[in-house]
């Protein structure tokens, strides 16, 4: 074993994200890491990559305890990653973003023959044809990708990570990327690959690693003992028993509170039809980057829309603005990211919630302090937030408390659709399933809910109908009956582009 | 969950909340440093004279140091301030000298100019998206060629007999261009205390993604408290002409510095979003007390600048250490 992860656990306040996980890398194999949203992919490579320190296990490199306390760590003990997101910078040519992290110097200043030198030999590795002084703003995404890669070998990488390495690529694109770490591969490198897309997992991959709910339930097994439904069945496990919340029912004569009807936006949504009635919860399922929440955002008139029509109680609007959004249509959007898009961190618990009412409440033009009181008090009663006083800052809270007060601030606004947006992305398991009664409640009493979360417990627990997302489009409609092994299965091959 | 879960605390812990306000460590400083400069001085500090000029120039540092909070609030900065102070000063001289108008109408002038060029401040920065510093450091320049082409190099005076006996006049032993000074602060602190525009500004300060999403126009605040700042500095300046019976192009240069003290000792965050009117009020009263104990002491005025320079520094690195201190106990 060129590398070995033993017993690793990494707990966040209130979550356990990797329990005893394992990951055996052999020289010379392609290695598929696999497991859903939350499984604990991300936490294992970002221990693998120095990011975070492990809270228990140990990582072996050739048989030798190394401590990764930092990038430059892991870099050292011959890791290299390539991230789903791009992280060159644009100005610079490919042979400065090569060698960025280790440019070679005469006296004092950087040696650029040898720059260019060095990272003509990375891109040789990948028999790569670009021009070492190109800027990288000029390369396709692809040639980014592999501009990445030969980053990624500059530092003499023995284990190279892909994370969702074809996420942006077209499928010729893919092919070639893979003929190439196929050429790693022969070259005696052990390639770790992170992808949803199980297709070419089996086409390319030796070796699987599954993970679910940060234990290790395949460990390095060869992947030609497995079928693809074998696989499914391993990330979503069977065993999970969902909170049984009240029965809801909603006539499905309702006419629908909000829909879209075949909407496109700049950003590249493509068709998108959902629609969503009074008392009903739409689960909004996909990926990170399928484009759930900036599909929000476009609906909230923060990105164009750029065909399609978007309707409220039947009627097609036109939303220009949060604002607009929220006055004229009652339309509030509780967003994942809460502690800079959601909360004033410096400011009471009074001013977040007030925020949305003080318009309504205001008296020629002044705001009582008794007014807003009132308002906000009685929603925090409602939601049950604790805080020392109502004056307390919005920072001090838990991450419980803030995400019930960045809630409570759209009904005190008295919205009637609420788009809430991973509402339970870092709570404690007690506060989420606190949340999910809540959010049913919320249903009962007649508020059109859109749920967008990558949580799929969560979406199976609470949604009635599911909309499962990727690529900027919708990809099915599901009817949800709750039971979890089914529409888990159902779920992911949706995503997965099977249409069985 | 249990209802009522926030319960306020009783009357023991507001007095012990109040007493950790920044504002109150600030109150405690104007004091001891009051006395302490009565005690150095003789008793010379009390005297009718020397403390009637003590609360009269205290005045303008007030008002300078709100025009500046206001756009503060929103997590900018305006350095054209001092500047816009000296040109709405020339203005409301020229209107009363050159145009002949009365003195209520140059203040209504003095007052119009500075709003207005708050107002394209504002406006600049919407339109360009180029933040306020580089902004404000452009109109600056620019509002300092307008103050100069007023009048020149040449010194008004001589301007209405009204405005300067209101620039002289006391009230129970107070200026009372101090008091008005103090009723601006007043109308400042209600703005953000209680209205709908005066919280939209806190909240585009606090964060402006947060605002953009809970409905708030960070476009509309940005125009807004330029516009107010501007506002405050024509008002600062129809201060400067009563209470000083003669302009030139000269004024406003040194009020730049002293714009940013006042806020900064007061408390108030450079990130925007907090404001603190009393803290800029009393910072401002410190900052005059070390100008007079130049004065009474006969002290290089550079060394002044090199204190209240340093403390400023030193308020900002308080604020950040702050700042770490609060997001580390959450």
């Amino acid at each position: 074993m060129i590398l070995s992860a033993e017993g690793l656990v990494k707990t966040f306040p209130g979550v356990r994200a990797l329990d005893g996980a394992t990951l055996r890398l052999a020289a010379g194999s392609v290695h598929a890491l696999l497991g859903e949203n939350g499984a604990g992919k991300s936490t294992l490579i970002k221990i693998l990559t120095g990011v975070y320190r492990p809270d228990g296990g140990r990582v072996l490199m050739g048989g030798a305890e190394v401590h990764l306390a930092g990038p430059l760590d892991a870099q050292k003990a011959g890791i290299g990653v390539v991230h789903q997101e791009r992280n060159l910078i644009p100005e610079f040519s490919v042979a400065e973003n090569i060698v960025l992290h280790h440019l070679p110097r005469r006296f004092g200043l950087v040696d650029r023959p040898r720059m260019k030198a060095e990272a003509r030999r990375c891109l040789d590795l990948l028999d790569l044809d670009l021009d070492p002084d190109m800027p990288v703003a000029g390369l396709s995404v692809a040639q980014a990708q592999l501009v990445e890669i030969a980053k990624a070998l500059s530092v003499d990488s023995k284990v190279l990570l892909l994370d969702e390495p074809t996420a942006s690529l077209t499928g010729d694109e893919a092919d070639r990327l893979y003929g190439i770490v196929g050429k790693l591969r022969d070259n005696g490198h052990a390639v770790v690959l992170v992808s949803h897309k199980l297709e070419e997992v089996f086409a390319v991959a030796d070796t699987v690693t599954v993970l679910r709910d940060g234990h290790t339930v395949a460990d390095a097994e060869p992947l030609a003992g497995y079928t693809q439904d074998q696989v499914v069945d391993l990330m979503v496990g069977r065993a999970y028993a969902s909170v049984r919340l009240p029965e809801r029912r909603v006539d499905p004569e309702t006419p629908a509170a909000l829909r879209l009807r075949e909407v496109s936006t700049a950003r590249g949504h493509r068709d998108v039809s959902l629609s969503v009635r009074p008392g009903e919860i739409l689960g909004l399922y996909g990926l990170v980057g399928a484009g759930r929440s900036e599909l929000a955002k476009a609906l909230l008139g923060l990105d164009r829309i750029t065909s399609g029509t978007v309707e409220v109680h039947g009627r097609p609007v036109r939303i220009r603005d949060v604002g607009e959004a929220l006055r004229r249509h009652r339309i509030g959007y509780v967003t994942e990211n809460r502690k800079e898009e959601g909360l004033f961190l410096d400011q009471p618990i009074t001013r977040n919630i007030g925020v949305t009412v003080w318009r309504s409440l205001a008296r020629a033009g002044l705001v009582t302090e008794r007014a807003e009181r009132r308002v906000v008090e009685e929603y925090a009663d409602r939601l049950g937030i604790k805080a020392s006083s109502p004056r307390q800052l919005a920072g001090q809270l838990s991450g419980g408390n803030q995400q019930k007060v960045s809630l409570a601030k759209w009904l005190a606004a008295r919205c009637e659709i609420l788009i809430v947006d991973e509402p339970t992305v870092g709570i404690d398991v007690r506060t989420k399933a606190a949340f999910h009664e809540l959010i049913a409640e919320l249903a009962g009493e007649g508020l059109a809910l859109l749920l967008i979360s990558s949580d799929l417990p969560e979406i199976v627990t609470l949604a009635d109908r599911i909309a499962v997302m990727n690529d900027l489009a919708v990809r099915g409609e599901l009817l949800n009956d709750h039971d979890y092994g089914r529409m888990s299965q159902a779920i992911i091959r949706l995503i997965h582009g099977d249409a069985r | 969950m249990s209802a009522g879960t926030m319960v306020e605390t009783p009357a023991g812990g507001r007095i012990r909340r109040a007493t950790r306000r920044p504002e109150f460590t600030l109150a405690l400083l104007a004091v001891a440093g009051f006395a302490a400069l009565a005690v150095a001085t003789d008793g010379n500090l009390l005297s009718g004279g020397t403390l009637d000029a003590f609360f009269r120039y205290l005045a303008v540092p007030i008002v300078i140091g709100l025009s500046q909070m206001v756009v503060l609030a929103i997590g900018q900065m305006n350095l054209s301030v001092g500047a816009l102070t000296g040109l709405c000063s020339m203005v409301a001289a020229w209107l009363m000298l050159q145009a002949g108008l009365p003195a209520p109408v140059a203040v209504l002038g003095a007052l119009a100019v500075g709003l207005a060029a708050g107002l394209v401040n504002g406006l600049l920065v919407v339109v360009t998206r180029i933040n306020g510093f580089i902004v404000t450091l452009a109109t600056m320049t620019i509002i300092e060629g307008l103050r100069y082409g007023v009048n020149g190099p040449d010194t008004f005076q001589g301007y209405s007999q009204r405005l300067r006996d209101f620039g002289r006049a006391s009230v129970l032993g107070l200026p009372v261009v101090f008091l008005a000074a103090l009723a601006v602060a007043a109308l400042v602190a209600v703005f953000f205390a209680r209205t709908v525009a005066g919280r939209h500004l806190l909240a585009t300060g606090g964060s402006p993604f947060a605002a953009r999403l809970s409905g708030v126009s960070n476009d509309r605040s940005i125009v807004l408290a330029h516009g107010l700042s501007g506002l405050l500095a024509g008002a600062a300046a129809v201060i400067t002409v009563a209470a000083s019976g003669s302009v030139n192009s000269s004024i406003g240069d040194d009020l730049l510095l002293p714009s940013f003290a006042a806020p900064i000792i007061g408390g108030v965050a450079l990130a925007g979003g907090v404001v603190s009117v009393a803290g800029t009020c009393l910072a401002a009263f410190l900052v005059r007390l070390v100008d007079v104990m130049q004065a009474q002491f006969g002290i290089n005025p550079r060394w002044i600048d090199l204190i209240i320079g340093a403390v400023v520094l030193g308020a900002v690195l308080l604020g950040t250490v702050r700042q770490k201190l609060l997001r580390r106990s959450s």
